[in-house]
């Protein structure tokens, strides 16, 4: 590396630090005294900008504690009889949401003093009901009306992933919770007493008739996501076809299909879509879809492509102001030490000091 | 939102409602004259008051067929702040993507309002993240009982729906009252608001609309989309403007503009017995007339029978 390539990494590698720690004090200091977080400063705490606000302030790096823990709090307040928790506070069913919060609940508690049994029901109902919320789209019933319909789309149903609300139809982005939050689930409870902080885990384990249903449940769903998958590769929302046409991939919703797909057994259309996101990269104007795509990748040990744009593009009050979770996403994207999504590092600490922008 | 919008008023005794058409070739026009003129022509109350503007955004759109067209997002919140508006805001909840940024900077927005701020109460909201409110929908038309709906909307002054002109191959068409599926938010109801479809779309529909009525309308139809709209439809220029301050008026003109029966779209059908007007004897035509300016637009073969016969 000559020097000025030198000059300019450590110049850059300053600035993702400089914007790193502004996004986790801004996350610090924009927690609701419920323990909750917004989606936009001081409004109404709301389940998923809290779990990815947890999610980037659970750094291994990070001092954020107390946070945390009423974090968790919080969440475990907002979780519903039934075992799901509801998009926004006050709602009386549970949805995508639900998958969010297990995910989180079953990892964090060992960075915390809210360990023990509460947490690990907590995350046991809600896989509970994640197990049991079969969509609407499937049911035999559906599939007997569907013979007397023009068909609009060309999916199998024999799939089944999960809905963004109950009793609806299977979509792409709550199926990848869903798988996230079984695989986050399946570590912790499989890993027996909590030992040291890096490995988390509970003290039971899951009762073999849920386990058993999970796993048929997370077969199904890794099936719908390659059934649901574009032409060419990446998703959209889980339309991949309608009235003969072939649908775009949108950049979100392949990044969580392919987090989702990290435990899966290889697939080809794994590698084509992986291949449509690296290649899509460049494009990308959006600082919340940069982020993705960059844990995405990164996750997949894929060295970030060539971009006119880096995150340090925008500041910290520029990233909040299009949403907590876009805040939680860049600060996750440009952890040196991210602890999400567990278990894959690969390049990334080579890819955070060395991406440039072109000169 | 002006709380008499909110109440269900029988057709019998509604006021006689106002649409204007515009003839605009061309989005390089001078839009800013075009829109505070027609606007003028209304006499709208928005003195110093807050105005939104719900655009409808959906995607990449390279050809400017499926959303709003940013020209004209602009050159509407500049006619309303010169008409004396004290805030107008601009917002959406797109439905198929939750980035809005990306949607936002595939439209190049900025490039037309000049920089924006972003979040409630700043000049734009994306309304799939904005902050909720219970909502309880008096019309039971759907299987829906209430809606949780964004603050932003239920507290503005003034609402104006900023639809496309375009086709919809479920709904028949998609205009100002479709375009309030955009103000259900992703965050409850994820992208896209699917349980709306569950519940039926043509109820849904009148359901939001009966509870978030808009103050006024202004379809896009200078470039719109016919056939497989709202996204994979192909472009279709109509050359108009369609204002109005009843949804249901101006939505049945846009209709007529593009040689669809408005009595034959079912949500507008019965949105005619409550929330405004279809018949054109109620609806007083400013402008340019229907004939002047019709322009029929391709329909998928399920809705045929929404087309008016060749010789009309």
């Amino acid at each position: 590396m000559n020097s000025l390539a030198s000059s300019c990494a450590s110049q850059n590698a300053e600035s993702v630090r400089t914007l790193r720690a502004a996004l986790l004090g801004y996350l610090q200091k924009s927690q609701n005294a419920d323990g909750g977080w917004s989606f936009y400063i001081a409004g109404d705490s709301r389940v998923e900008p809290t779990c990815w606000a947890l999610r980037a302030l659970a750094d291994p790096s990070e001092s954020a504690q107390d946070h945390i823990t009423r974090g968790i709090a919080f969440l475990k307040s907002l979780q519903l009889s039934d075992g799901s928790w509801p998009a926004s506070n006050g709602m009386t069913s549970g949805g995508w949401v639900t998958s969010l919060a297990a995910s989180v609940l079953a990892r964090l508690p060992s960075q915390t003093s809210v360990q023990g049994p509460s947490v690990e029901k907590s995350v046991h109902a809600g896989l509970q009901w994640l197990s049991d919320d079969y969509p609407r789209d499937s049911t035999r019933w559906t599939k007997f009306l569907n013979n007397f319909q023009s068909s609009h789309a060309s999916h199998n149903d024999e799939f089944r992933g999960w809905g963004w609300t109950p009793r609806t139809a299977s979509w792409v982005e709550p199926t990848a919770f869903a798988l996230m939050a079984f695989a986050s689930a399946a570590e912790s409870f499989s890993a027996g007493p909590p030992g040291s902080p890096s490995e988390p885990g509970f003290r039971s384990q899951l009762p073999k008739s849920l386990a058993v249903k999970l796993e048929e449940r997370r077969t199904l769903a890794i099936g719908f996501l390659y059934d649901r998958m574009c032409a060419g590769g990446g998703w959209n929302c889980g339309n991949p076809r309608v009235y003969g046409v072939d649908g775009d991939s949108l950049v979100l919703p392949t990044c969580w299909a392919l987090l989702a797909l990290r435990g899966a057994p290889e697939h080809p259309n794994r590698q084509l879509s992986l291949a449509w996101l690296e290649k899509s990269f460049a494009t990308i104007a959006s600082p919340g879809s940069l982020a993705l795509a960059q844990i995405t990748l990164e996750s997949y040990g894929v060295p970030l492509p060539a971009h006119s744009r880096h995150l340090t593009d925008w500041s910290a009050l520029d990233l909040a102001a299009q949403g907590t979770h876009v805040a939680a996403w860049a600060a996750l994207a440009l952890s040196p030490a991210r602890s999400w999504p567990e278990g894959a590092r690969a390049s990334h600490e080579s890819s955070v000091t060395s991406h440039q922008s072109p000169q | 939102m002006n709380l008499r919008n909110r109440q269900l008023i029988p057709s019998f005794n509604r006021p006689p409602s106002r649409v204007l058409i515009r003839k605009v070739a061309r989005y390089e026009e001078d839009l800013l004259a075009i829109l505070h003129e027609s606007l003028k022509e209304f006499g709208l109350p928005i003195k110093d008051k807050t105005v939104l503007l719900k655009a409808n955004l959906v995607g990449h759109d390279p050809v400017g067929a499926m959303n709003t067209h940013p020209a004209v997002i602009a050159a509407a919140r500049e006619s309303f702040l010169k008409l004396g508006a004290a805030r107008v805001l601009i917002g959406d909840g797109p439905a198929l993507d939750r980035d809005t940024q990306a949607i936002l900077e595939s439209v190049r927005l900025a490039e037309f309002t000049g920089p924006l701020t972003y979040g409630p109460g700043r000049d734009f909201c994306d309304l799939n993240i904005d902050d909720v409110e219970r909502v309880e929908l008096e019309t039971r038309a759907s299987l829906l009982k209430q809606l949780y709906l964004p603050k932003t909307v239920l507290g503005v002054d003034f609402f104006v729906s900023m639809p496309k002109l375009k086709t919809h191959h479920w709904a028949g068409v998609t205009l100002s009252m479709k375009n309030l599926f955009g103000i259900v938010p992703g965050s409850c109801y994820g992208w896209p608001k699917n349980i709306l479809h569950w519940a039926g779309i043509d109820r849904s529909i009148l359901d939001i609309n009966a509870a978030a009525r808009p103050d006024f309308v202004i379809v896009d139809g200078i470039l719109g989309m016919e056939g497989n709209g709202p996204i994979q439809g192909n472009p279709k220029p109509a050359g108009v403007l369609i204002l109005g301050d009843d949804p249901v008026a101006a939505d049945s003109t846009a209709c007529r503009v593009m040689g669809i029966r408005p009595e034959k779209i079912d949500y507008l059908a019965r949105a005619s017995t409550m929330l405004g007007h279809m018949e054109p004897s109620k609806i007083q035509q400013l402008g340019e007339s229907i004939a002047a300016v019709r322009t029929p637009f391709a329909v998928v073969p399920e809705f045929h029978s929404l087309l008016e016969s060749p010789h009309k």
